[in-house]
């Protein structure tokens, strides 16, 4: 896909040192939904993704940690399928 | 996205953490992103300590308390951060002056969005409405534009629902019997459900007038009274049939809804229970975050930017002298 698009649903994937988990975790559940261990995932607008990943920068060790985002349209552009058992996830509208 | 909105179900304790939300329930963290998210509702028991309230405060959040019986209790919202003393003196001004003016523009869009629910029942061949589609286009709304007084006003407003209640006995289903509106406590299903609508639809209203610079006290149609934000009951009068009752339409006619599975009907009202009240809110928000072309914005826009247009209009009214006229589905053909 071209740059044209307005990403407004990304997935997260991180996969740094131990010091420095917590501190990612963090910054990500501010912005992002709880999916699974070192995953995030969630709606949210270019200019937060933006903030979002400025303030992963100055955390992270770019020689060693990796993180990932997989931006997607909407939430319309995936289709998810369980094997096991689902939980109440975060994310969800009612709690 | 940015209307972001979170309902608290179950009893826990709401807290600040990490600078962000978390809800605690059954040992386990609930984490809520802070960033995207405009109101949260709590419907049950939820704890909270200052530390989140002003956590809240400083990221313009909102939050919504209701009682166990789904009765609206209040809204906890940050220090304004809009105010105009400009605005409310001519707002004033305008309560003083023009009352009328606005509050029989509020009455006739009521008048366009009711009929326009009923005809499209009426266009799929359910004539025994046509009756109560024709009194109130052709005698009730006749008889607005002479009146003087405010009081008239207000009875023409209260035969018009009338006339819609009547209607919608006819359309709804069997199972749903419906005589007419009761209040404090709703005595049936569907009384109940119009209950919880209205009431979020009243939230919903006051949190879109808390992002304008108006005066929530300042009302037109609604008595200016003490205790509630009678501003926004005149503005989400014109979209309760658009919105909570072709909610409830929907979802008694497609029997997403029933009587004996999602009602509590243990005392003599009826409530709705837990599962019931997931699938109203769900279906509510759901037509709530609904788009359609704006015409003269030419783009998309939910239903509940509609909300805050309708209160921009009225800003425009205030300072600008543009005509009122409230939102009606009619402008959207």
């Amino acid at each position: 896909m071209s740059k044209k698009y307005n990403y407004n649903y990304v997935f997260l994937f991180y996969d740094v040192d131990e010091k420095r988990c917590n501190k990612v975790f963090k910054v990500c559940k501010k912005y992002l939904n709880h999916y699974q261990k070192s995953v995030f995932r969630g709606e949210i607008s270019p200019s937060k993704l933006l903030k979002l990943k400025k303030d992963l920068d100055k955390i992270i060790d770019k020689d060693y940690d990796y993180v990932s985002v997989i931006k997607l349209l909407n939430q319309s552009f995936f289709e998810e399928e369980h094997i096991g058992k689902y939980d109440l996830q975060d994310g969800e509208m009612f709690i | 996205m940015g209307e972001a909105v979170r309902y608290i179900m179950s009893e826990g304790e709401l807290k600040r953490k990490d600078n962000s939300i978390c809800f605690r329930k059954g040992g386990r963290n609930y984490y809520i992103p802070i960033e995207g998210i405009k109101e949260i509702y709590c419907l049950n028991e939820v704890s909270i300590n200052t530390k989140l309230l002003d956590f809240l405060a400083s990221n313009g959040i909102v939050l919504h308390f209701f009682n166990y019986y789904g009765n609206y209790s209040g809204t906890f919202f940050p220090r304004e951060k809009y105010i105009s003393g400009r605005i409310t003196v001519k707002q004033a001004n305008k309560y003083s002056y023009e009352r009328l003016k606005v509050a029989k523009a509020i009455v006739k869009g009521i008048a366009i969005n009711v009929v326009e629910v009923l005809y499209s029942y009426y266009k799929n061949g359910n004539h025994e409405i046509k009756n109560n589609i024709d009194i109130i286009r052709y005698e009730i709304t006749k008889a607005l534009d002479p009146l003087t007084n405010i009081k008239e006003v207000l009875s023409i407003e209260g035969a018009i629902w009338t006339q819609f209640y009547d209607a919608l006995r006819r359309i709804l289903n069997k199972d749903f019997e419906f005589l007419k509106r009761v209040k404090r406590p709703p005595d049936n299903p569907v009384n109940a459900m119009i209950s919880l609508g209205n009431s979020i639809l009243y939230t919903k209203t006051i949190t879109q007038i808390y992002h304008t610079h108006l005066n929530q006290s300042i009302s037109f149609l609604h008595e200016p009274s003490d205790g509630r934000f009678s501003l926004a009951l005149d503005l989400s009068e014109v979209f309760k049939p658009i919105i909570v009752f072709k909610t409830i339409l929907k979802l008694v006619n497609k029997k997403m809804i029933k009587v004996d599975k999602h009602f509590d009907k243990a005392l003599k009202y009826c409530i709705m229970n837990e599962d019931g009240k997931q699938i109203f809110i769900k279906e509510l928000n759901q037509r709530l975050e609904e788009t359609f072309k704006h015409p003269k914005l030419k783009r998309k826009v939910s239903y509940n930017t509609a909300i805050k247009l309708d209160a921009l209009k009225l800003v425009k009214y205030v300072l600008e002298d543009q005509a009122f006229v409230p939102f009606n589905v009619k402008e959207l053909v």
